[in-house]
């Protein structure tokens, strides 16, 4: 059973990759299992400069999900490439570098010593504020995600993933924008824009009053967005949001994705790697599917 | 430090109702599990709501696997959680945090600790007095001072008395019996664990006297592990110096009472 994928030239063990935030640089999970067992890990979201984050709440339960406002606590590009990629480089996973940034320069400086380091691929954050604009986020629309890929295409040495934000009126049309301005492949979905109020003392329970949400309560949206992207696109779809089982993971595949991406069940089930795994495995074994790639695109709406 | 942590399945052997939204329940672990230090908890699995709980570990047992905690309901989770029957399985990560630094503090001399405990802080503080009691061969004192909001919540006191001198304060400030007794005796140090308004005063209380202090904190968490940064609180290593976040699930549960950062 082949289970390996090639996304943008590099090649994959599994489809399987540990999303952005939610797993650190690895470093903690490697403490409960090989870390290895992933195909590849997403970094926490990377900034120009360290960046302490928002103040506590930075998390509120939702049903089959969370909201989440860390606000890209990192320890910056510098300490990262330092301090964490010589270790996380030798631990037999694809390394993909999160980068995040508030403006076109930030991003550009970021992937501009990124590109001189030893990760696998680049992959933009771009759900983040522009605050040149207001505050209004780089994905916002096909102009906007068309000038931060354009701006960061010319100092990417790596192949160039952009994460897509949900937020956004159409979804295809945003992808299109990305692939026409460089990018070597699209990642999709990061979170939806939401909110909890406590009743009682009638205050927002997130600090920064809105937040991300994430986990099994995105998934058809995540799903629809993952399929609608992979149509309007030729290069390769990473597609990622509330992936819980084996069998979600099968889903987006089949909707299109070449690999996939899982976050928030790491926060409910430390385990979740190995487990999810172990049950796409299956999941191909039981179906008689003998390359995870028969899976890729295989949709039927006849 | 790299932590042993395991998720583990348990079950139920025993849950009963020892004030009012206060629950003991005895878990026995399916797996061998490094033992836990007083200040470190377990992320329990919740049946019917999305995220872990971590509750503080208040005893616990490596002949028979058996781990103590005692459960506060104070939301959907934790009501849950107050009701799960003998038998009742669940996983659980443990042990996770950073502990009480009590081997630091003993050193060989009998320690004089004492214990600061404001309602459900109470609760790692039982394990702290056990584990303080059996390093020093049963021969420790341990002073305690105990603070519930009202009597139907007061939990734990008789437990306490076999380690040393309790106090036990209904519906009033547990602070202002642990300042009599500095003005008597200052001890080698003090661990805390209870709101934060508590915590806040007891930071003053400790800084005007001198006395070491370290205090268990608790905020919303996600993973449990440290990775996904969302637990974090400000620590201030000096007054003064910038603030920064700390996760209270790897860094802590357990801070220098000083360089906590109290809105």
């Amino acid at each position: 059973m082949n289970m390996s994928v090639d996304l943008c030239g590099v090649k994959l063990k599994n489809p399987l990759i540990a999303a952005s935030g939610t797993f650190g640089f690895g470093r903690e999970y490697d403490e409960l299992y090989d870390i290895s067992c992933w195909g590849g890990i997403s970094v926490k979201g990377l900034t120009n400069e360290p960046r302490t984050g928002n103040p506590p709440h930075r998390i509120a339960e939702t049903s089959s999900g969370i909201l989440n406002s860390v606000g890209l606590q990192n320890p910056g590009v510098d300490a990262f490439i330092r301090e964490e990629l010589p270790w996380l480089s030798r631990m037999g996973v694809v390394v993909i570098a999160n980068v995040a940034g508030a403006t076109t320069d930030d991003y550009t400086e970021a992937v501009r010593k990124l590109s001189d380091s030893p990760v696998d691929i680049i992959e933009l954050n771009i759900s983040c504020p522009n605050v040149k604009e207001g505050g209004v986020h780089f994905g916002i629309c096909p102009k906007s995600v068309s000038k931060v890929t354009g701006a960061v295409r010319k100092r990417c040495l790596k192949p160039l993933m952009v994460k897509l934000s949900p937020n956004v009126s159409d979804i295809a049309s945003v992808a299109r924008a990305a692939e026409d301005a460089g990018a070597d492949a699209i990642s999709l979905i990061n979170t939806i824009t939401g909110m909890a109020i406590d009743a009682r003392t009638r205050r927002p329970i997130l600090a920064n009053i809105t937040g991300g949400l994430s986990g099994p309560a995105i998934k058809p949206v995540a799903l629809r967005m993952t399929w609608q992207a992979s149509k309007a696109v030729a290069v390769p779809v990473v597609g990622m949001g509330g992936i819980d089982t084996g069998s979600d993971a099968a889903e987006f595949l089949i909707a299109g994705a070449r690999a996939v991406m899982i976050g928030t069940a790491n926060i409910t089930d430390p385990t979740a790697g190995p487990r999810i795994r172990a049950e796409l495995e299956n999941f191909m074994s039981e179906n008689g599917v003998d390359d995870a790639n028969e899976l890729v695109g295989s949709l039927r709406t006849d | 430090m790299k932590s042993a942590a395991r998720d583990i399945v348990s079950r139920v052997i025993s849950n009963e109702r020892i004030a009012d939204r206060i629950h003991d329940i005895r878990f026995a672990l399916h797996s061998a599990a490094e033992p836990p230090l007083p200040g470190q908890f377990a992320h329990v699995s919740v049946p019917g709501v999305f995220l872990r709980r971590p509750i503080s570990i208040a005893g616990f047992d490596p002949a028979s696997r058996i781990a103590r905690l005692i459960v506060r309901v104070a939301g959907r989770g934790t009501d849950i959680l107050s009701h799960m029957k003998t038998g009742d399985e669940t996983r659980m990560t443990m042990p996770l945090g950073n502990p009480y630094p009590i081997r630091e503090l003993t050193g060989g001399e009998i320690p004089d600790i004492w214990l600061v405990g404001g309602g459900i802080g109470a609760a790692p503080l039982l394990y702290a007095a056990d584990y303080i009691s059996r390093l020093a061969g049963g021969r420790a004192g341990i002073k305690t001072f105990l603070g519930f909001r009202d009597a139907a919540a007061a939990f734990g006191a008789s437990e306490f008395e076999a380690y040393g001198e309790t106090s036990l304060d209904v519906g009033g400030f547990v602070t202002d019996a642990l300042t009599e007794s500095l003005g008597k005796k200052i001890p080698d140090a003090i661990l805390a664990c209870g709101p934060a308004p508590m915590l806040s005063s007891l930071q003053k209380i400790c800084a005007r006297s001198g006395v070491r202090a370290y205090a268990s904190l608790e905020e919303r968490m996600g993973c449990g592990v440290g990775a996904c940064l969302v637990c974090n609180c400000g620590i201030s290593k000096d007054a003064g110096d910038e603030v920064s976040y700390k996760r209270v699930c790897r860094d802590g549960p357990v801070f220098p009472l000083p360089e906590v950062v109290f809105k």
